[in-house]
């Protein structure tokens, strides 16, 4: 069985073709964007010499370019996204691009089933409780505009693989990933904090922080991508055994690097995203509102996460987040994040 | 303002620049942005979505058709803004348009005819020229404390590595790398903006020459783009510097003018306007005094920058809501747009003749559009 991987050579890209490896999958086309990113893959497929890996360069902004990668596949699982850029940008990326591989899809003769990897994001969480379960009856954002561009053209994204589901009646996975993380990956998920002015913002004080270590999130892609009855469903992926903002920031600091921090608790938080918020359209806009009321809600509410369902079909984390947090933290003190 | 029924603003090109437009238009007293279009109807969504405008299309024709729109801004690449002002000043509504207004000096000309044929008025985005330091030279130059213009250095730096310039990069198919005079045709407008208005009417003489900074090959068509250009001008008594710059460090945007009475330099960025001192002491005393004076100078504008910021006249898109005020109060009152069609030629024509000269096999050959 032929399967594509879009974003092949991403964080959690490879991650995924190395799990699909493990599974036993030996027929894997790899789009990437430009051919520098196959060097990790090359060196992942020579554990593997039984198995056929096919690069393929695909600027998925080009319609007619995608025809030829999706041709004679099984399975699409869709992992491009934009993570940063202007907002024109990352539309284009994240929601044009899957515009045009969904045409490409359906412009199949064969059936094809499509796994689309989403967000977290795409949830509509500030509308919730502040400590209420996530799971998949969770529903989708209804205020996009309101929340960061990143959450907003994943949600897009996300609508429109309903939407041709629904046209065209292909078989649709989806995957809500929390934050994803480990060697290679960001360092703080925003979730933790920001920095602003020289200073580390702590602002998820104990919220769980709804982690999931790459290899498990790929595993999690790979185990309902091959899955007979995911057909039209939705999981959420977590990790077990969770830990807090604060037990994050603190093993990091022990274990990578000294991070001043400011703690800054919920309610001041929400004080000053209230504030900046009335001063940026007080001042109609000569400073922007990174920090308003809705967006804290969603980020820094705090929530809990369920991946019973992800379980349901057979998942298993494959890294407890013990030991992933220690490899991914022992990766970071070897190379220091790069300067954004 | 109030009083008077809004104008009607519509946006064409939904890519990286039209937020700006949006964010500055949705502030403005007196307009509405009634309609955004993107022949990519998710960009269109997207922006429409972001900034609350009631209706999106993917296509000109029907958006002109429905939407009965006083003012369209086209922010698309500059290889369609001729075509798409002509469907525009047809439908009845004025334009403005970002820079560079086409490729090519005649086909601007043919855009400001379409434009003064359909009896409607066009101006383009050279928004850095209304900044509030940039209005304050105006007012220096024209109350005569500068003298007459002896000679200008216009300096842009660039940065590749940054938000506009990666995308640039990062894209090998980019509509900018299309352009016949690539990274400098769309950034090279705010460097002759500036000098040719102090330049006498007469055609001035125009030597540029440009060469690639940057080692890395990458082995696409990013590698054949120059990225640093330097321009010598001479009109009549006047000289002319015109710098684009993609390697020095911090990337500057300013003005200075030697004026046969005075020296200024006008810092876009920090926003700043500062007569250079002079010696007005003899021996080692003059050669002390001068940077305390410069030291003053700074301090005070320092002092009316906070004031600004402090009445929330501090946007980084301050200059395009001047523009845009002059330019949407000149189409209610029928006065003349804010930049003379003449300046926008005559700065197409210097452009000509820098492409010529540095990019001689690509000059006047045409591209194909693409997102902004």
């Amino acid at each position: 069985m032929k399967i594509l991987v879009t974003g092949a050579g991403g964080f959690l890209g490879k991650a995924i073709v190395e799990r699909l490896l493990a599974h036993g999958e030996t027929d894997l086309r790899c789009m990437l964007r430009d051919t520098s990113k196959a060097r990790g893959l090359e060196e992942i497929a020579s554990r593997y010499p039984e198995a056929k890996l096919e690069f393929v360069t695909v600027n998925l902004r080009n319609l007619a370019e995608i025809g030829r990668a999706v041709a004679g596949c099984e399975i699409v699982i869709h992992a491009a996204a934009a993570l940063k850029g202007s907002p024109a940008e990352m539309f284009m990326d994240s929601v044009v691009a899957s515009r045009n591989l969904l045409e490409a899809v359906v412009n199949e003769v064969r059936p094809i089933r499509v796994v689309l990897v989403s967000s977290f994001g795409a949830m509509g969480v500030a509308e919730m409780r502040r400590g209420a379960m996530i799971d998949e009856s969770t529903p989708l954002e209804r205020h996009p505009e309101q929340r960061d561009v990143y959450s907003h053209s994943k949600l897009r994204q996300e609508q429109l693989f309903w939407e041709y589901r629904e046209k065209y009646g292909f078989e649709l996975v989806v995957l809500r990933p929390g934050v994803i993380y480990g060697p290679g990956g960001g360092h703080f998920s925003n979730r933790v904090g920001l920095s602003l002015f020289g200073r580390f913002l702590h602002l998820g004080g104990n919220n769980l922080l709804p982690l999931t270590y790459v290899d498990n999130c790929a595993e999690a892609i790979v185990v309902a991508a091959l899955y007979p009855g995911a057909n039209g469903q939705v999981y959420n992926v977590v990790d077990d055994d969770l830990v807090t903002s604060k037990q994050y920031l603190s093993l990091y600091k022990d274990r990578v690097k000294p991070v001043r921090s400011v703690p800054v608790p919920y309610f001041a938080l929400m004080w000053g995203s209230r504030m900046v918020e009335r001063y940026s359209e007080r001042s109609r806009g000569q400073l922007p509102a990174i920090f308003t009321p809705y967006k804290t809600r969603a980020m820094w509410g705090g929530n809990q996460f369920s991946n019973a369902k992800l379980k349901s079909i057979g998942w298993q984390p494959i890294i407890s987040t013990h030991e992933g947090l220690e490899r991914a933290f022992a990766a970071f003190r070897a190379e220091p994040e790069k300067a954004k | 303002m109030t009083d008077l029924r809004k104008l009607r603003i519509g946006i064409i090109g939904c890519g990286k620049i039209a937020d700006g437009h949006a964010e500055v238009v949705k502030h403005l007293a007196g307009a509405e942005l009634a309609a955004v279009c993107d022949r990519e109807p998710l960009l269109a969504e997207q922006l429409a979505v972001r900034y609350g405008v009631p209706a999106w299309y993917g296509d000109v024709g029907e958006m002109l058709a429905r939407e009965k729109l006083d003012v369209v801004h086209i922010t698309t690449p500059p290889s369609v803004h001729l075509a798409l002002t002509r469907q525009c000043v047809g439908a009845g509504a004025h334009v403005f348009l970002e820079k560079p207004l086409t490729l090519t000096a005649p086909e601007s000309r043919e855009l400001i005819d379409a434009v003064v044929a359909a009896r409607r008025q066009m101006t383009i985005n050279y928004w850095p020229n209304f900044d509030p330091p940039a209005m304050k030279f105006k007012k220096m130059l024209a109350s005569g404390v500068i003298g007459d213009p002896v000679h200008v250095e216009a300096f842009i730096g660039y940065d590749l590595a940054g938000a506009y310039g990666q995308a640039l990069m990062s894209d090998a198919g980019h509509w900018v790398h299309r352009l016949p005079g690539k990274l400098f045709q769309n950034m090279m407008d705010h460097i002759f903006n500036r000098i040719v208005p102090l330049f006498p009417d007469a055609e001035p003489e125009v030597h540029a020459f440009a060469f690639k900074r940057r080692e890395a090959v990458r082995g696409d068509a990013t590698d054949s783009m120059l990225d640093e250009l330097r321009v010598f001008m001479r009109g009549g008594g006047v000289s002319a510097y015109g710098s684009l710059c993609s390697h020095a460090r911090p990337v500057a945007n300013t003005l200075k003018v030697y004026g046969t009475k005075a020296t200024v330099e006008v810092d876009f960025n920090n926003r700043t306007v500062v007569t250079a001192a002079s010696q007005r002491y003899p021996s080692a005393v003059g050669r002390l005094v001068p940077p305390f004076q410069m030291a003053s100078r700074y301090l005070s504008e320092a002092k009316k920058n906070a004031n600004q910021f402090r009445k929330s006249e501090f946007h980084f898109f301050a200059g395009m809501s001047r523009l845009l005020e002059q330019f949407y109060g000149g189409i209610r009152s029928g006065a003349a747009p804010p930049i003379p069609y003449v300046e926008i030629l005559r700065v197409a024509e210097v452009m000509d003749r820098v492409i010529e000269q540095v990019y001689p096999a690509t000059a006047g050959a045409s591209v194909t559009g693409g997102a902004r």
